[in-house]
């Protein structure tokens, strides 16, 4: 099986759809001439031209609302904003439009449109580069929200967002975009809303969110090492639609959960996903379910600030262990 | 001195208590007014204060012992005055007290020879025993686990725990929690289903003469292996519930009373016409007017000053009379029926009757009910009329010498002075009477009365 | 108020009674123009009589007045070109052609709205007839249209995009993006400003530093033109110039009609910021009065037939509230139907999730939800905004639209 970079795999999806549908187009700040700003788009230009590799002007709003109005008429746009936080320009046409336009026209049209970013912090780029937002988008009825952690995921994910007909936020993460991973020949696109379980276990049940599923992974070894824990790490892949089934039943053989997202805690992911869980396994839970999240404040610019500021495997260690005992 | 710390009395009617949680660990000093042990009565649960200063020196009843009132629960006395039993118990006992792991390994640390080293403490109340003050603490280095019930008597366990310990019939109350803050986990309640029931009291009965209603099995479920599996056959499915000490004592004050009362049974129709309009004025004055039942309860505790037999008891062959007038009204707490009382009802007014109803039954519904507010009715009143229950009987709270029953207010077909149908609210009560201590003319009376009253409403608004 | 070149006084420039530059059209196309200007008309003031009544909630903007920028603008487009708007658009769906019922009926939230009573007054749409929209985000349609003439382009078409937006939207940030955008992208793009000279209650020289709004697209590379939006002639020889050059040669347009709404900027508004006398002075210009009295003078239409025109379009729109009125509500069930295209590569389960019953559902899936879910529903839908009176008590206050 192939190995390759998690960006090369997003690559390598693009290249398969554009290849494979004419109506697909990327558009984006310095994706051509400049190869894009993580090297993502790197020689689609040269291959595809510049009809369907657009350089932008920097206007966010306008790249997603162009997007929006494209797919209302029958393309396919693929659109890069460069960082998850310049998309808050762009909250107008993502929410108002993208997300709306097919309710509030009574499904007269559908927007067809991935709208691909990367976020995270990792990288010392400070608090207007560094955020993690699936959870605002999570909250937005009418988006589909993916969060890949491999380079396999990566691949599949992007190839069923491009041929879905609803806009797509497809948040990527930028310490991933080295990651190598094995991706297997002629991947066929991956299905939005189906989890998939990183590791078994009968413990505890850790669910990590974007990057964070390698940070649970981590945190689970650690676990079984040290503690003869036996985590099940989950990796929901998408969380619009998310697969909570497989979320439940694994809760409902451990009876412990733990969400890892490196976003907010307030009104997070896991806030979220913690809540669903209490409502429909609260007689299998043995512990209240625990929260791992990012710090409570703008991402930090210094290195140690930085760090400090998002989870690492020791905080999945100490919140697996917080609900079997106190610590 | 030491002296023994005896099963206490905390209600009039109790006649046995369980201990469900020690307060204090052994070793521990105690002074007096603090509180010591969790103790379900046949009515409530609650918290026994030490009598004494010194160190509780031995626990004679564990967590889920079920013992008669007077029987000796534990021993206080002066440091290094320990009972050769407990130190013997203690070094067998001790374990190490660390729950680190997730607990799959099924290991239960709480077994029925736990020794005073793992004795629940209150978290807050129990002080660190002191390194080498007595055998007791120094054969417990261990800090205490933690509680895995509140001070409010809730006990504290997970969801899970719950599920399984009411489909394996395991007693929450009688289990030490092994999680955060002593919570009861499932693992908790799978080792104590494999470990099987605490062995209860054990040579104490044989040496003691035991009354029938003795023999109800320990608290904990007789075999849990038994009483979960599901047995099938023609009603298909049995799932078998274990009776809460609260719904043991009913049922057997319930049969005790069916089996050894003679009773009888009145019943008349009140026309509530005037208790309607004296309402509905009231709804104007006050934010929560006074029910109907509340003006029952009035009417009845004027009309009991009246007729002190019915105010009365019969115990032991005698009749009792009480100088109070202390109502009972019948309340359904989550599975069980609970009494609290409104005392002095003759003479307090309808609008002090009906706060201190509401506020009891509220605090039964909260489970904040205590045995102070149990205890002393020397009459009840029950009411089903709000599910629409017409009329009907109801068994004697004894000793008392009646209850009372109200129905549903219902428009009905009656005839007037005039020969007139006509319809009008009417209410039915049913008085059952213990026939040795009240006659047919004594209830009959009394009931009238009570209608009286209440077809002229103006003297219960007084 | 003055406005450069056209202001309510200068008889010469436009004027759409006798002095308009533009020779009338055929006697059918006249008769079609004024047909529709007219059923634009009578349809606000019907619609502004059913918002007092109460069957029209929330926001209701009304553009009597610039019946001759809009349906002289829209005759200029094929059918096969796209149309957007903002959230002053019911005379565009109508003028586009989408039948008055649907678009009353959407008006009163029903099902057989143009939008099935998703959108309301500021989301009409009409893909049918390639309106696409109405916006209820100032600016927030001018990327979108931008997208629209992307598509034409990118898929061979000589389709072109016409979007209409307020003076105030020129302030907005999208305006200067999608301006670039179009011109660096040569797209076949015409961008109309309805300079009604109000954006809601703040008046041009109040909310814009250069008050010739044609001005405002040059620096992006998009040439700007202006014309009278009273008359309907100028209005719609402009916009067929500009059509022209997008379709045709690759470059997008601004056009700016310059008219005036005789109505609040809402229901709601009690005019404050202009004075009856500066109304009463465009009404002087009524596009419509002017438009009729010319083709009458010039023997095109009688008098009768003008009157029967007219007499057509309030029979047209009694005939819309009748319609309105006697459709169905949305069905409940649908309250979750459309959020998303499910399509076989998504698991269907947690689309969206409703939480506002014990027995948690699954979105979409609320047809199979349980019975206490749509017991809620049903309740929830009995819930009164507030009651006709205190509605009328909240627009005398000036509150609520």
């Amino acid at each position: 099986m192939p190995q390759m970079r998690y960006r090369e795999a997003l690559r390598l999806a693009l290249r398969e759809e554009m290849q494979a549908d004419e109506n697909v187009f990327l558009m984006g700040e310095d994706i051509g001439v400049f190869q894009g700003a993580f090297k993502v788009t790197q020689g689609l230009l040269q291959e595809f031209g510049e009809k369907r590799v657009r350089d932008t002007p920097i206007s966010e709003n306008t790249i997603v609302g162009m997007g929006v109005g494209a797919a209302m008429t029958g393309l396919r746009p693929v659109v890069e904003i460069m960082t998850v936080n310049f998309s808050l320009l762009a909250l107008d046409q993502i929410v108002n439009c993208a997300a709306s336009i097919r309710y509030m026209f009574g499904a007269q049209v559908s927007v067809p449109m991935v709208i691909r970013m990367p976020q995270g912090a990792g990288h010392q780029l400070g608090p207007t580069h560094s955020h993690s937002f699936e959870a605002l988008y999570l909250h937005v009825p009418g988006l589909l929200v993916a969060v890949p952690s491999t380079a396999a995921d990566a691949h599949g994910l992007l190839k069923a967002a491009i041929r879905d007909d609803n806009p797509v936020i497809f948040i990527e993460h930028e310490t991933l975009y080295g990651r190598r991973g094995e991706v297997p020949e002629n991947a066929e696109p991956i299905n939005f809303g189906e989890a998939v379980v990183r590791r078994e276990g009968s413990d505890v049940t850790i669910i990590g969110i974007s990057r964070m599923a390698e940070t649970a992974l981590k945190g689970a070894e650690q676990l079984a090492a040290e503690h003869a824990i036996e985590s099940e790490v989950i990796d929901p892949r998408t969380l619009r639609p998310l697969d909570l089934d497989t979320i439940l039943e694994s809760v409902r053989k451990t009876n412990r959960a733990v969400i890892v997202e490196e976003g907010w805690p307030h009104g997070g992911v896991g806030a979220n996903m913690a809540a669903l869980i209490q409502e429909q396994a609260f007689d299998w839970l043995d512990a209240p379910v625990a929260r791992v999240a990012g710090g409570d404040v703008p991402m930090p610019y210094s290195k140690p600030l930085e760090q400090a500021a998002f989870p690492h495997e020791e905080h999945v260690v100490s919140a697996a262990l917080s609900t079997f005992r106190d610590l | 001195m030491a002296s023994d710390v005896l099963m206490p009395r905390l209600s009039d009617s109790m006649e046995e208590g369980t201990v469900l949680k020690w307060l204090v660990e052994a070793g521990g000093e105690v002074s007096r007014g603090q509180p010591l042990v969790e103790i379900e009565t046949d009515k409530a649960n609650m918290t026994y204060e030490a009598d004494s200063d010194g160190v509780l020196l031995e626990v004679l009843a564990q967590a889920g012992d079920t013992l008669p009132i007077g029987e000796p629960i534990a021993r206080i006395g002066q440091a290094g005055e320990a009972s050769s039993s407990a130190a013997a118990d203690a070094e067998g006992g001790a374990e190490p007290g660390e729950n680190g792991g997730p607990g799959r390994d099924g290991a239960p640390e709480v077994g029925a020879d736990a020794g005073p080293g793992q004795q629940q403490a209150h978290a807050d109340a129990a002080p660190v025993p002191e390194p080498a003050a007595t055998a007791v603490s120094a054969a417990a280095p261990e800090p205490p686990p933690p509680e895995a019930a509140g001070g409010n008597g809730r006990i504290k366990a997970s969801p899970v725990a719950r599920r399984v310990a009411g489909e394996l019939g395991v007693e929450l109350a009688q289990l030490e929690g092994t999680g955060p803050g002593g919570r009861i986990l499932k693992a908790d309640v799978e080792a104590a289903a494999i470990r099987g029931p605490v062995p209860h009291e054990e040579g104490s009965q044989e040496a003691t003469d035991e009354p029938p209603r003795e023999a109800i099995p320990p608290d904990v479920v007789t075999a849990p292996g038994v009483s979960a599996a599901p047995e099938t056959g023609a009603k298909g499915e049995v799932t078998v519930q274990e009776l809460t000490r609260l719904q043991r004592t009913v049922s057997r004050r319930m049969a005790e009373s069916k089996a050894t009362v003679p009773d009888f049974s009145l019943e008349l129709d009140v026309d509530m016409t005037l208790c309607i309009e004296l309402r509905d004025r009231l709804k104007e004055q006050v934010e929560r007017a006074p029910s109907y039942n509340d003006m029952v309860v009035k009417a009845a505790a004027l009309a009991l000053r009246e007729h002190p037999r019915v105010n009365g008891g019969y115990r032991d062959g005698r009749f009792e009379l009480y100088s109070k007038v202390n109502v009972g009204v019948a309340v359904a707490a989550r599975d069980a029926l609970v009494v609290p009382v409104v005392p002095d009802a003759d003479q307090k007014s309808l609008g002090e009757i009906s706060r201190q109803a509401r506020r009891l039954i509220e605090r039964v519904r909260d489970g904040e009910i205590t045995p102070p507010e149990l205890s002393g009715g020397t009459f009840t009143v029950s009411n089903l009329g709000m599910y629409g229950i017409e009329r009907f009987t109801a068994i004697i709270n004894t000793p008392q010498a009646a209850i009372l029953t109200v129905g549903a207010l219902e428009k009905k077909a009656t005839v007037d002075e005039r020969g007139r149908v006509v319809a009008r609210d009417m209410l039915t009560l049913t008085l059952v009477c213990d026939h040795r201590i009240l006659y047919g003319a004594d209830g009959a009376q009394f009931l009238a009365r009570v209608r009286e009253l209440l077809e002229r409403p103006l003297s219960l608004a007084l | 108020m003055t406005i450069e070149n056209v202001t309510p006084d200068l008889a010469s420039e436009g004027t759409g009674v006798a002095g308009s530059p533009h020779p009338l059209p055929s006697r059918d196309t006249c008769e079609k123009v004024l047909e529709k200007m007219l059923l634009v008309r009578r349809f606000e003031e019907r619609a502004g009589e059913m918002y007092a009544k109460a069957k029209i909630g929330g926001f209701l903007h009304l553009c009597i007045g610039e019946e001759a920028t809009i349906v002289g603008a829209t005759q200029a487009l094929r059918d096969t070109d796209y149309l957007m708007s903002t959230y002053r658009e019911h005379g565009q769906a109508l003028a586009r052609g989408t039948p008055s019922a649907e678009v009353m009926a959407e008006l009163f939230g029903k099902a057989t709205g143009c939008s099935g009573g998703r959108g309301g007054s500021m989301h009409l749409f009409d893909m049918k007839r390639r309106f696409l929209g109405g916006y209820g985000i100032v600016g927030g349609n001018l990327p979108l249209a931008a997208g629209v003439a992307l598509a034409s382009d990118y898929t061979g078409t000589d389709d072109a995009t016409l979007c209409m937006f307020g003076d105030g939207a020129t302030n907005q940030g999208t305006f200067g993006e999608t301006m670039n955008f179009a011109a660096l992208w040569s797209l076949p793009v015409v961008f109309m400003v309805i300079n009604n000279q109000f954006g809601m209650g703040t008046a041009l020289e109040r909310h814009s530093a250069v008050t010739d709004l044609s001005q405002k697209s040059a620096g992006f590379g998009v040439p700007g033109a202006r014309c009278d939006g009273m008359d309907l002639l100028d209005v719609h020889a402009c916009v067929s110039t500009a059509l022209e050059k997008a379709r045709g040669d690759r470059v997008p347009q601004l056009v700016e009609a310059v008219t005036y709404r005789y109505r609040g900027h809402s229901m709601a508004d009690p005019e404050e910021y202009r004075t009856k006398e500066e109304v009463e002075k465009w009404l002087g210009r009524d596009p419509i009065a002017a438009f009729s009295k010319r083709v009458v003078e010039e023997g095109v239409l009688g008098e009768e037939e003008v009157k029967r025109l007219d007499e057509d379009a309030m029979r047209a729109v009694d005939e819309a509230v009748k319609f309105a009125d006697e459709s169905p509500f949305p069905d409940l069930s649908s309250l979750y139907d459309d959020i998303y295209v499910i399509g076989d590569q998504v698991r269907r389960p947690y689309w969206s999730t409703d939480l506002r019953s014990p027995d948690t559902h699954r979105g979409e899936e609320e047809r199979q939800a349980g019975e206490v879910a749509h017991e809620l529903a049903e309740l929830g839908s009995l819930h009164e905004p507030e009651t006709d009176e205190q509605q009328r008590e909240a627009r005398a206050r000036g509150e609520g639209g």
